[in-house]
């Protein structure tokens, strides 16, 4: 019992991680941005390059230099996502939301595809790997990777909660997010925040794929797929647009993955959590913590 | 007046257009026509060779391994002289390991005329190409797809069937003295049949209990659910079947929860790389039923040498050795039968009896697959690689 919360809450603190940033760029823009999950894969590939350049000083010290090879694939990949935004959704923003979207999707094929052209088809190994002897805790195996994992997990999105809530910054971020025109009216410099929070967003996307690259040890182009829907899933169920909401909806999402295959079987898994993306768009579109919005005319 | 003119000048484009089309469609129909049945023409010309494999797809990698193998077969028979004075010329297709491609490849490689089949690897996308070829009368000799499902329907199947290679893990399974089995699959067309296979063998059997059968989502890179449904079943021997990509992590997260017994994988799973995904110290105690490969057989060194002249360096891999095989086979088919006609090759190709393949002299029974499996237990070397354990001789 206990092992199947740990599994969830340990899977769910990589998707609270990315879908963070879904859902502050769907808060601030409206944005489905799809390309999201390929930031989380270029995260990985993009530390699997730093560390290639690194193996001198490999084994001396595997924690330090990870935290070191996060920070720079944080500020490559948080880099990545202002350009994406430059170049693929900036030039679309007056455009009906349906192009942007399809621009997304676009942007995440050509991310996939540009890195299977240059590192092949091929599952790489990741030069680091995290591993322990597991500590039995309350009947659970619980290594202490996902220990330390979840602890650069939960600092990440402590940090952001500080920045946003208690920052000039944040707080202007947090009022594009509720009245984008009435923000530049007051003199927001629009662009210059959108771009930063394609770059937080990106960011701890791109820190999720690092970790979960060292954890499981090996990465492919395709990696990002399937997580970037489920960021997305985990963005719904926790109230899509609401950095709280997404944090939570990672976690539940988690749980409900793995009581869900529990009881049904690993290959029920998808199934289970698209399954629940489905009803809450259905009876709680807003989610666990959205509120029901008000249209104003 | 402006407007009339726009109208009929749109209206003569489009009928241009759709002459154009139907005079496309006239000509390739024809060419198609032409290229199969005017025998003179093609009797000058180099023999042409399909292949469908995958380049590109999750199972991308396995595309080259396959075509540099058919590749060096074709260039050591064209410096003996060809078959009758006539080059072989390989043409590749991509299958994408997807039905939809497949078939599409299938009709391109037939328009383009080739007169025998060498390729299939993944079997979902073989199968829906077997009537292709059929229809357009070309032999075809599969060198990796090995499903069940491909059995007795006209094909060669140089590679060990599902049902030989679940035969070879069972028989495995009970020398280790297995009484509680675990199956894994990946959900996939082959290694669904082969978990399939193995736990009906086991349950007419008898001496093994299968205590889970349970199927991973191979694009997943954490297994957390499954490992634990492993270890709550509580077994003393694992057998996986499906890919190496998924059989990696499963092996590593399966010793990182406490599973210590064998594991078995099927031969999807042998590959080098599988030890590189799963991490130093987590290939202990792992076994694979596998058809032989060039590092395995005596003066395999020189093999591989050309193969590396052939593929630009690369080492080969799985299905390398089966692709030259499979071009040898059917090389071999139209020298007996004296004509590339596709009967006479395809039952020359069934009457061969004892050409030295990887795997051993080469039988066909009267479905097409080898009358000896040839499945051999390999276990992990101390430098990642696959080497021999247990020919299950004996």
């Amino acid at each position: 019992m206990f092992q199947l919360i740990w599994n969830g809450l340990f899977v769910g603190s990589f998707y609270a991680l990315v879908a963070i940033g879904y859902s502050m760029v769907y808060g601030i823009i409206k944005l489905l941005n799809f390309a999201h999950g390929d930031i989380y894969m270029l995260g990985a590939f993009l530390s699997f390059v730093v560390l290639g350049g690194m193996t001198g000083i490999l084994g001396i010290g595997n924690l330090p230099i990870l935290l070191l090879v996060l920070l720079i694939a944080m500020l490559l990949t948080g880099g990545l996502g202002v350009l994406i935004e430059r170049v693929a959704y900036r030039p679309l923003r007056g455009s009906p939301r349906l192009s942007v979207l399809i621009t997304a999707v676009g942007v995440s094929f050509t991310l996939e595809y540009a890195v299977r052209q240059i590192w092949g088809p091929n599952p790489k190994v990741f030069p680091i790997r995290l591993s322990g002897d597991p500590i039995e805790i309350l009947g659970a195996r619980i290594t202490v990777p996902q220990i330390v994992l979840m602890a650069v997990a939960g600092l990440l999105m402590w940090i952001l909660q500080r920045y946003i809530m208690h920052t000039r910054e944040g707080r202007a971020m947090r009022a594009i997010a509720l009245d984008q025109k009435a923000s530049l009216l007051m003199g927001v410099n629009v662009n210059k925040v959108i771009s930063r929070t394609f770059f937080i967003g990106s960011a701890l996307a791109g820190a999720a794929g690092v970790m979960a690259a060292a954890y499981y040890g090996s990465i492919d182009f395709l990696m990002g797929f399937v997580i970037g829907l489920k960021a997305f899933t985990a963005a719904v169920i926790g109230g899509i647009g609401n950095l709280y909401g997404a944090m939570l909806g990672g976690l539940v999402l988690g749980l409900l993955e793995s009581f869900g295959t529990n009881f049904f079987g690993g290959e029920w898994r998808d199934v289970f959590a698209f399954g629940f993306l489905i009803l809450f768009l259905t009876f709680r579109p807003t989610g666990i913590l959205g509120e029901r919005v008000v249209e104003r005319v | 007046m402006f407007s009339r003119s726009t109208k009929r000048l749109k209206r003569s484009a489009a009928i241009a257009a759709i002459a154009a089309s139907a005079a496309l469609v006239l000509s390739s129909c024809s060419g198609g026509l032409a290229s199969g049945g005017d025998e003179g023409e093609e009797e000058t010309g180099p023999i042409k060779i399909g292949m469908l494999a995958p380049f590109s797809g999750s199972e991308a990698a396995f595309g080259d391994y396959m075509k540099f193998g058919a590749q060096l077969a074709i260039n050591e028979i064209n410096a003996d002289g060809g078959i009758d004075g006539r080059e072989l010329e390989l043409i590749t297709e991509d299958d994408a390991c997807d039905a939809t491609a497949s078939v599409a490849a299938a009709q391109k490689v037939v328009t383009a005329g080739v007169v025998a089949s060498v390729g299939g690897y993944c079997s979902g996308a073989t199968l829906p190409t077997l009537p292709i070829f059929a229809e357009a009368n070309v032999p075809m000799v599969i060198p990796a797809a090995n499903s069940n499902a491909l059995v007795g329907q006209g094909a060669f199947m140089i590679n060990g069937t599902g049902a030989q290679q679940a035969e070879a893990a069972l028989t495995f399974a009970k020398q280790e003295g297995a009484t509680r089995v675990a199956v894994l699959n990946d959900q996939t067309d082959y290694s669904k049949d082969l978990a399939v296979t193995f736990i009906g063998d086991a349950e007419a059997d008898g001496s093994v209990e299968i205590v889970l059968d349970g199927a991973v989502n191979p694009a997943d890179k954490d297994f957390s659910a499954n490992v634990k449904s492993v270890t709550d079943s509580d077994p003393d021997f694992v057998f996986w079947t499906g890919y190496y990509q998924a059989g990696g992590l499963l092996a590593r997260q399966l010793r990182e929860a406490g599973y210590e017994g064998p594991l078995l994988v099927g031969d999807g799973t042998v590959d080098a790389q599988f030890a590189a995904i799963a991490g130093d110290g987590f290939t202990e105690n792992v076994f694979g039923t596998f058809t032989k490969t060039p590092d395995m057989l005596e003066g395999a060194d020189q093999w591989i040498a050309d193969y590396q002249e052939v593929s630009g360096g690369a080492d080969p891999g799985p299905y390398s050795i089966q692709a030259y095989d499979a071009v040898r086979v059917v090389a071999q088919g139209m020298k007996d039968a004296g004509t590339t006609e596709g009967t006479a090759v395809h039952e020359a190709i069934g009457a061969i009896d004892g050409l030295e393949l990887s795997s051993g002299p080469l039988k066909f029974t009267d479905e097409g697959t080898l009358t000896g499996g040839g499945f051999v237990i390999v276990t992990v070397g101390p430098e990642g690689d696959f080497i021999l354990h247990d020919d299950l001789q004996g």
